[in-house]
């Protein structure tokens, strides 16, 4: 652990990526402290500041009712990352039993598992979601489900690949062997090789999620406002090109650099787990 | 039998397994929609025995199952139902609209093919230099953002600051282009009409751009990684002690190795192009599926969405079946094995 | 009368790139919200009223610039008790080449009243329709109906014969006439995709002539984006944009030198209050409500520039310029005094409430104005939570007063000009759970004045019924009248439009001053 914090360090791409990630949880966590307008998440008009451009009171600039746009940016860090946590707190685990077990017993479970993720996997993972978001309401807690919804499959996948040639591996053949039962064989004998795989897979998705959820809201099917997001945000500015430009651009930079933070680390860690192997 | 046909029709088998499943998951989350698909389609003064007609032509006062089988009995027919928002075939709408998806995902993908590559090679080739550096830079940031993000990015600056592209559609409308394929570079090819090609050429690049980046950025770092790990092989160490030119090895010897775990990929970045072209198309007013998908989707017009949503799974199946085979070409091992993949 | 439709909808747009060559002389092009509906019965929005305008003709039009109704189609009409003769004009000949007679103002009318989509609703009324001779059409109607000749601006005359031979399947010729023309309008349909675009060209046969500078050729396109228009129109590239232009792009293009086109004195703005779910079905909330909104605010979040905006002050629950409105003396401002002492009388616990503001998805301007409520209520201290709806999930949930929001957001105009056709749908009890009527009220006054506006004998009688039902609905509070409605609408400097930037010539009918043989453009 403390050796790869020291290779993070050093490697100024993901030593980019860990200031880019910290920078963007940092205004997510303390966005109260840090947003000059916190009331501005809400609904709040003000037609004094309306549809300015950046200035020194509102760096990004303001939005059509006069909130500033750099507070709601912030707050929209906050949403997309708790989006993204809990995304991922639900796909992973379930995509990993689901991947274990099919990987590791095989047979008739493995084939109808399969063919289930097959499902779920040939349909465009953003199209299966607005479908999903096309039936349910949209607010925060449906965008989470359509999302995890569609997640999940790529990690049973994942895991499954792994597991399926773990179990012709000598440890696994020697644990069956003594009789050890399958969940130990599945849980304390082939995930702990998988978790590399996992967790860079997490970090990478952290940055999909983000992009998925914004996606969503972009077409008008995530979060509902007044709640900030940066997809809707976007969206919403596109109407106003190329006059308004503040109100796409600094809600697509910010995607941006905190996708692109995730994607340094993830990399990084690719690197790391792979000279391991 | 030749195990190429015998991987075929696996595959062929698994498709349509898969493409059931499909349709049962899209017919369900299609019927348990909140609200009455006759009232939204006949509008805000329709009268409650009207209503009542359009769910009995439609059967929706019947269980679920018994209208997944007139589903499926009108599917075998290539009948996928009318769509209440536009009153016309869903099969004619999709006939309509795919095309200019299709036209505009594969032109994506050539420019992912045609770019990332490319990028990947040259990456490799001065892996640990500069080029590599910002190659490898770049095709980060490539996939590190929405391409809605890229879309209106692109377009801000190529065709609002610099007027170079136009902002929206498919082609000037002082064109009339009789319509063979419905891939208007095709057709305006067919045709002869050379500036109504360029024409129609100048309004597909942006929005493909827009759609390849991440699949840009995706090929590269994938064909960068898996020919950095060929080099590392004897027999290519072999090549550079015999003294092969640095390029040669690049194209010849590391890259064709590389190209397999690259096409799987890109396999895969075509299906969520299908999907992102969604995003795209919204910001370029480009009149494609995806605009006709999220329309029936917001109205609730069951037989659109499933349709829709069938033909872009199976779009991306064939695809992928087109992947497997290539793979399976290329790879003696699988070319001549007789098991077969799975 | 709902012309927003979504914007996301498929729709081809066309545009120009710099290496384009120019176009030929005499093209307008404009564009609307999708989905173009050609079948002239089953018009409701305004891109279909554009068509049916253009495409088909009525027995008779609004006067340009005044009150009442001109002959067109008709040369004359005579009126005895609920009986109505029309005398046709002999000189009026299809597009196709066939001759307009009376058989097919009666098969029109009983293929819109057959398909009962649309405006038929309009027609309900008419008990009876007969052809007395070629030239001559009788209309029964089952009750008096003071604005029944105002409703005749939305029967559009169809071609009988034509329908008939290609009438297919269907038995009104459905599939034919929701992709061909089959009128006597000025301009004949050329190519029809309702998500996409409608082309028209000039019919030289026109029975009233059309001027040689009026357009040749009209692209209408649909479902084009703000942006795209925006750029479109400052390229001059595109001529007209359609009225659901945010209006800082209005005003970016303005300021360029466009032009604003507008039309108004039909229809308001209007947040809609569910009079039968707590804690709205008090009147003393309604009123707190209806005090609290920042009137000012809202005028000034629609202003386009200094001189145009999308709508001025309303004075009352009847837009300025109709029947029984009040004077601008009366103009609706916020007072939160007032606000809460209605507040404070009101029933319910502040504490409890919680109001649902609902605005729709295809007009992204509701939601600012949806904020401002919001913000509105609470400097009230009243809760609230703001709800998009899709369109067509909006008139879903309006069938059921439960599945009702506390506030519907509405724009609402009188499509055929007459104030009935605005104020009976929305507010008589025998016509709730319609998108109109989200407040679901019942209240026996207000059906009173309804009546006696709609069947009163004299303009007078007709005046003073809805100077009633103006003071009573003030009273009772079903509605936050927000602000008159202009529609405005940006064009390049190549086009002129007298009826859409003259008063004189005005229609007072939406979507009429769309006639595109009184527009000229030039090269």
């Amino acid at each position: 652990m403390k050796r790869m914090i020291v290779i993070l360090l050093r490697n100024p791409l993901s030593l980019l990526g860990l200031i880019l990630v910290l920078l963007v949880l940092i205004l997510a966590v303390f966005a109260d402290f840090i947003a000059p307008f916190p009331d501005h998440r809400g609904a709040v008009i003000d037609f004094v500041h309306f549809n300015k451009p950046p200035t020194s009171r509102n760096i990004f600039g303001s939005d059509l009712v006069g909130r500033d746009l750099f507070s709601r940016v912030i707050y929209a860090y906050r949403i997309s990352l708790i989006l993204g946590v809990v995304v991922l707190a639900i796909a992973t685990p379930v995509g990993t039993v689901v991947g274990l077990l099919a990987g590791y017993l095989g047979g008739k479970f493995e084939f109808v598992l399969m063919r289930l993720t097959d499902v779920f996997l040939s349909i465009p993972p953003l199209v299966l979601a607005i479908a999903m978001m096309g039936v349910l309401e949209p607010t925060l807690l449906n965008a989470m489900l359509a999302v995890t919804v569609m997640w999940w499959p790529w990690y049973a996948r994942l895991v499954y690949n792994i597991a399926r040639s773990e179990r012709e591996e000598g440890y696994v053949l020697a644990a069956e062997v003594i009789g050890a039962s399958t969940f130990h064989i599945t849980f304390r004998e082939i995930l702990p090789n998988c978790l590399p795989a996992i967790i860079t897979k997490m970090t990478l998705d952290m940055g999909f999620v983000i992009i998925i959820v914004s996606s969503l809201s972009f077409l008008g099917l995530g979060v509902q406002p007044p709640t900030p997001d940066l997809g809707s945000m976007v969206a919403e500015g596109a109407r106003y090109l190329p006059d308004s430009w503040w109100l796409t651009v600094f809600p697509g930079l910010a995607i941006l650099v905190a996708v692109f933070g995730f994607n340094l680390i993830g990399d990084a860690l690719r690197e790391i787990f792979g000279a391991d192997q | 039998m030749p195990p190429v046909f015998r991987l075929l029709l696996n595959r062929l088998g698994i498709s349509f397994i898969v493409l059931v499943g499909v349709s049962m998951l899209i017919f369900g989350i299609a019927r348990i929609i909140p609200g009455d698909p006759a009232r939204i389609a006949l509008g805000p003064n329709a009268t409650v025995e009207q209503i009542d007609k359009l769910r009995e032509t439609l059967h929706l006062n019947d269980s679920i199952f018994v209208q997944y089988g007139y589903f499926l009995s009108d599917l075998s027919r290539g009948d996928l139902g009318v769509s209440l928002y536009t009153n016309r075939p869903v099969t004619q709408d999709i006939a309509q609209f795919l095309p200019a998806t299709l036209e505009l995902v594969f032109f994506a993908g050539v420019m992912m093919v045609g770019i990332g590559l490319p990028l990947g090679i040259w990456s490799a080739r001065y892996r640990g230099r500069w080029p590599d550096h910002v190659i490898r830079l770049l095709s980060l940031l490539g996939v590190s953002a929405p391409s809605f993000v890229w879309a209106v990015i692109l377009m801000l600056v190529f065709a609002f600051y610099l007027p170079i592209f136009p902002i929206a559609g498919r082609i000037s409308d002082s064109y009339e282009i009789q319509r063979f394929t419905g891939f208007l570079l095709i057709d305006t090819l067919l045709a002869g009409d050379f500036s109504a090609f360029s024409d129609a050429l100048s309004h597909i690049i942006l929005p493909a751009f827009a759609l390849a980046l991440s699949g840009i950025g995706q090929a590269a770092r994938l064909t960068r990684a898996n020919m950095v790990e060929t080099y590392d092989k004897p027999y290519i160490e072999m090549a550079q002690a015999y003294g092969f030119k640095a390029r040669r090895i690049a194209n010849k010897f590391a890259f064709k190795p590389s190209l397999i775990p690259s096409l799987t990929i890109i396999g895969l970045d075509f299906a969520a192009m299908l999907g992102n072209a969604f995003l795209v198309e919204a910001v370029f007013a480009w009149p494609g599926l995806s605009r006709y998908g999220v329309a029936v989707i917001l109205r609730k017009d069951l037989n659109a969405i499933i349709g829709t949503v069938l033909i872009i799974s199976a779009t991306f199946l064939i695809v992928n079946l087109i992947v497997d085979l290539m793979i399976a070409f290329l790879n003696p091992r699988i070319r001549y094995s007789e098991r077969g993949s799975t | 009368m709902k012309y927003w439709k979504t914007t996301l909808a498929a729709g081809l747009m066309a545009a120009t790139s710099l290496t384009a060559p120019a176009f030929a002389g005499g093209v307008l092009r404009l564009d609307e919200v999708a989905v173009g509906e050609l079948d002239p019965a089953k018009a409701s929005d305004y891109a279909d009223s554009i068509l049916m305008f253009n495409v088909y003709d009525t027995l008779v039009l609004p006067v340009q610039g005044g009150p009442g109704h001109a002959p067109h189609l008709a040369t004359s009409w005579t009126n005895e008790g609920n009986s109505f003769t029309f005398t046709l004009r002999t000189d009026v000949k299809f597009q196709s080449g066939n001759p307009m007679t009376a058989d097919d103002v009666v098969y029109s009318v009983e293929r819109m009243k057959a398909l009962g989509a649309g405006l038929s609703y309009l027609l309900g009324v008419v008990e009876n329709v007969e052809a007395v001779d070629a030239t001559t059409v009788r209309f029964d109607l089952s009750s008096s109906y003071a604005p029944f000749v105002a409703s005749l601006v939305r029967l559009p005359i169809v071609d009988k014969a034509l329908v008939e031979a290609n009438k297919g399947d269907g038995e009104w010729g459905e599939a034919f006439l929701s992709g061909n023309g089959a009128g006597t309008g000025a301009y004949t349909v050329k190519s029809h995709n309702p998500q996409d675009e409608t082309v028209m060209d000039k019919n030289d046969g026109y029975f009233l002539g059309v001027a040689d500078a009026a357009p040749d050729t009209v692209r209408l396109r649909y479902g084009l984006e703000a942006a795209t228009v925006r750029t479109l129109i400052a390229q001059g590239e595109h001529d007209i944009s359609s009225q659901w232009l945010p209006p800082e792009v209005m005003g970016a293009l303005a300021k360029e030198g466009a032009q604003l086109f507008t039309e108004s004195g039909t229809g308001a703005f209007y947040f809609k209050m569910n009079t039968t779910k707590a804690p709205l079905d008090d009147p003393n909330c309604r009123l707190a409500l209806s005090a609290a909104f920042d009137y000012g605010t809202a005028i000034k979040m629609i202003a386009i520039n200094d001189e145009v905006s999308s709508g001025s002050p309303a004075s009352g629950a009847i837009p300025m310029g109709m029947f029984g409105a009040n004077d601008a003396s009366m103009v609706q401002v916020q007072d939160l005094d007032a606000a809460k002492a209605h507040l404070a009388a009101c029933q319910y616990d502040v504490a409890d409430m919680d109001i649902e503001v609902s605005w729709i998805a295809e007009v992204p301007l509701e939601e600012r104005l949806a904020l401002l409520m919001q913000s509105n209520l609470t400097a009230l201290g009243v809760k609230s939570h703001i709800k998009k709806l899709p369109w067509a999930l909006f008139t879903e949930a309006v069938a059921k007063p439960e599945n009702t929001p506390h506030i519907s957001q509405l724009f609402v105009n009188a499509v055929t000009g007459d104030p009935d056709t605005l104020l009976y749908g929305m507010y008589h009890s025998s016509t709730p759970g319609t998108w109109q009527s989200p407040e679901y009220l019942s209240d026996a006054s207000v059906d009173e004045y309804l009546d006696a506006g709609r069947n009163a004998a004299t303009a007078e009688g007709r005046q003073e019924a809805y100077t009633m039902l103006n003071a009573r609905l003030m009273e009772i509070a079903p509605t936050i009248y927000a602000f008159d409605r202009q529609s405005v609408f940006a064009a390049s400097d190549r086009v002129t439009a007298p009826a859409l930037t003259d008063a004189s010539q005005a229609f007072g009918l939406d979507g009429m001053g769309f006639s595109f043989r009184l527009m000229q453009v030039t090269e």
